[in-house]
């Protein structure tokens, strides 16, 4: 649905986007993780053509945003870093008005209006000016407004700023629906978000890709074992001695004693082997009991710490 | 487009911009109204019409500092760029809301030639010829301040710049005046002016080699202007300032006489312009 290619964006020496490729396919849901300054939006903003590319070129539906821009904005509902609104606008008359200019006619329009109001919760405030809407309200008629013309594809540059911890859920649960019979990009800088959503991650560090796979095998590939944590009663010698002679165990680290008459154990294992079991009977056999059993997987967050910051490792 | 209009139609009229322009373009129209024709008893209104000229020095910026900046500023110009509207509709379509104001305002004024009327027989024909020049002129200042509405994301930058512009092309003839003729003069103008017109392509396509090429090329063409006809360089800077002289070519307007000339320079001036908006808008996508 999405094709990009070696793109690349300079502004004068800076380099904001460097030599960038990926796809996106139909119904996907992509997420676009980095730390602030990465080049997300830039990214975002060729790809909806605001800006152009200083190489490099981008695809939507085969059809190359340089040579028919109006074809492929027709594709693209976007929501930008900052909600596109205008204060002076109601609700109403802003959604009127985008309608307008993407196109939707008639009876059309006031049908899709009705539908994304409803989606995106605005019904009740239609009537109201946009500048005295709250932050929180602002982005759901950002959203909106990205969605009217029912694109095929939605970009969306941080879609959950400035909302409540409910609204935040909601908007989620929206997104992920959306992801049915739309192809969506967003982004954000917050993990648990891209986790939550997406069903692929590309993580983007000084404008150019460290990372591109589900939450899960990102989790998974960096870690070259499963790793757990017991915390097991008993002495600290034994109860390592005890681990390290189970099948499948690579290596058992104590890491001290953090209650009394106990200590805390990381065990590391070959990834395809499962040894809670095994470590069980092994420590109950030599009545240690287990207190404690936590895997150790890394979460998003770990990854991320660790292709952003270790970035030439890592490629 | 006729979306873009209807927008900034609205815009004109639920902010205050629209209401000063108005307001303040009725006030003039009436106060010389009142003075020329009711007091001084003169049947002339293209007097009138050529006395409030001054008013484009204050009218047109209130009318056209929004029209691009704020949309920069306020990054609404994200949702327009992004749809489907082509930047030709964008920037048509914001032309056109504002000449609209102005088309609407100045019927009002026509109220004063009928006012008039029932007191006597009136020149209609010049008075028409008139009112087409006042428009065509206030169609061309507005491009120009859609143009520089278009370069920067402040308002007041805008406005400040759009009414120092237009008071230098209201002064242009007076400078004109002032500015030596000779032959040596019109040739350090003619260098400048390539060397200028090489300066905007280097910063337009930061391309060394193109901006050096055109800049030989000028002045290759002025040393051959030179030895075919010296005498194209008496008073050249005179008649280079002279294609912006607009106040000039309103005379015959003044006069009632509807020339074809000035109407082409007007709308092609007009032109111009708006064509400079768009290209500056696809040149910030570049940068």
């Amino acid at each position: 649905m999405i094709q990009v290619e070696n793109l690349t964006k300079r502004y004068g020496q800076h380099v904001a986007v460097d030599n960038i490729s990926f796809t996106v396919n139909p119904g996907e849901i992509l997420g676009f993780l980095g730390p602030n300054g990465a080049g997300k939006t830039t990214t975002m903003n060729i790809l909806t053509g605001y800006i152009s590319a200083t190489e490099g070129r981008a695809l939507v539906n085969g059809v190359d945003i340089l040579e028919e821009p109006e074809e492929v904005k027709k594709m693209i509902g976007y929501l930008p870093e900052f909600p596109p609104l205008y204060g002076e606008m109601t609700v109403m008359e802003y959604l009127d008005f985008v309608s307008d200019i993407k196109q939707v006619s008639g009876q059309e329009k006031k049908q899709s209006m009705e539908k994304i109001m409803d989606l995106v919760k605005i019904g009740d405030v239609r009537g109201r000016l946009i500048k005295n809407l709250s932050k929180g309200y602002k982005q759901r008629v950002g959203l909106a407004q990205a969605m009217i013309g029912n694109p095929k594809v939605l970009i969306l540059d941080e879609p959950t700023v400035g909302l409540d911890p409910k609204q935040i859920i909601e908007i989620r649960n929206l997104i992920s629906s959306l992801g049915k019979d739309h192809t969506i990009i967003l982004s954000s800088h917050i993990l648990p978000e891209v986790s939550a959503v997406c069903e692929r991650v590309i993580i983007i560090n000084k404008g150019r890709i460290v990372a591109s796979d589900t939450p899960e095998n990102l989790s998974k590939g960096l870690d070259d074992g499963t790793r757990l944590i017991v915390r097991v009663a008993g002495p600290e010698k034994q109860v390592v001695k005890v681990i390290n002679e189970i099948h499948g165990v690579k290596f058992a680290e104590s890491q001290g004693s953090k209650e009394k008459d106990t200590v805390d154990v990381v065990v590391e294992s070959d990834p395809d082997i499962d040894i809670r079991k095994p470590l069980f009977f092994a420590l109950s056999r030599a009545s240690y009991p287990i207190l404690m059993m936590k895997s150790l997987g890394l979460t998003l967050e770990d990854i991320f710490l660790q292709v952003t910051t270790q970035e030439k490792e890592v490629r | 487009m006729v979306a873009v209009i209807k927008k900034e139609l609205r815009s004109y009229f639920t902010s205050m911009t629209g209401y000063i322009f108005v307001a303040s373009f009725l006030f003039f129209t009436g106060l010389f109204f009142t003075l020329n024709n009711m007091l001084g008893a003169s049947p002339d209104f293209n007097s009138v019409l050529a006395s409030i000229l001054f008013i484009f020095l204050l009218a047109v910026p209130i009318l056209t500092m929004r029209l691009m900046a704020e949309e920069t500023k306020q990054k609404t110009d994200q949702l327009l760029l992004t749809s489907p509207l082509t930047l030709t509709s964008i920037v048509l379509g914001k032309y056109l809301a504002a000449v609209i104001v102005f088309f609407g305002t100045l019927a009002f004024t026509f109220i004063y030639p009928l006012i008039m009327s029932t007191m006597g027989e009136l020149a209609w024909s010049e008075i028409i010829g008139g009112y087409i020049g006042f428009f065509l002129f206030g169609s061309a200042l507005i491009a120009v301040g859609l143009f520089i509405s278009t370069v920067t994301e402040n308002q007041v930058v805008a406005a400040v710049a759009t009414f120092t512009t237009l008071l230098i092309l209201w002064l242009i003839d007076a400078i004109i005046q002032g500015l030596p003729t000779d032959k040596t003069a019109g040739i350090i103008f003619a260098l400048l002016l390539a060397a200028g017109i090489a300066a905007i392509t280097y910063f337009a396509t930061r391309n060394i080699y193109v901006a050096a090429g055109i800049f030989g090329v000028g002045v290759i063409a002025i040393i051959v202007g030179y030895i075919v006809n010296p005498e194209i360089y008496t008073g050249f800077i005179a008649r280079v300032l002279e294609w912006f002289s607009l106040y000039s070519r309103y005379e015959d307007f003044q006069l009632g006489i509807l020339s074809l000339s000035p109407i082409v320079y007007y709308i092609t001036f007009s032109s111009a312009f708006i064509f400079l908006s768009i290209r500056m808008l696809e040149k910030k996508r570049w940068s």
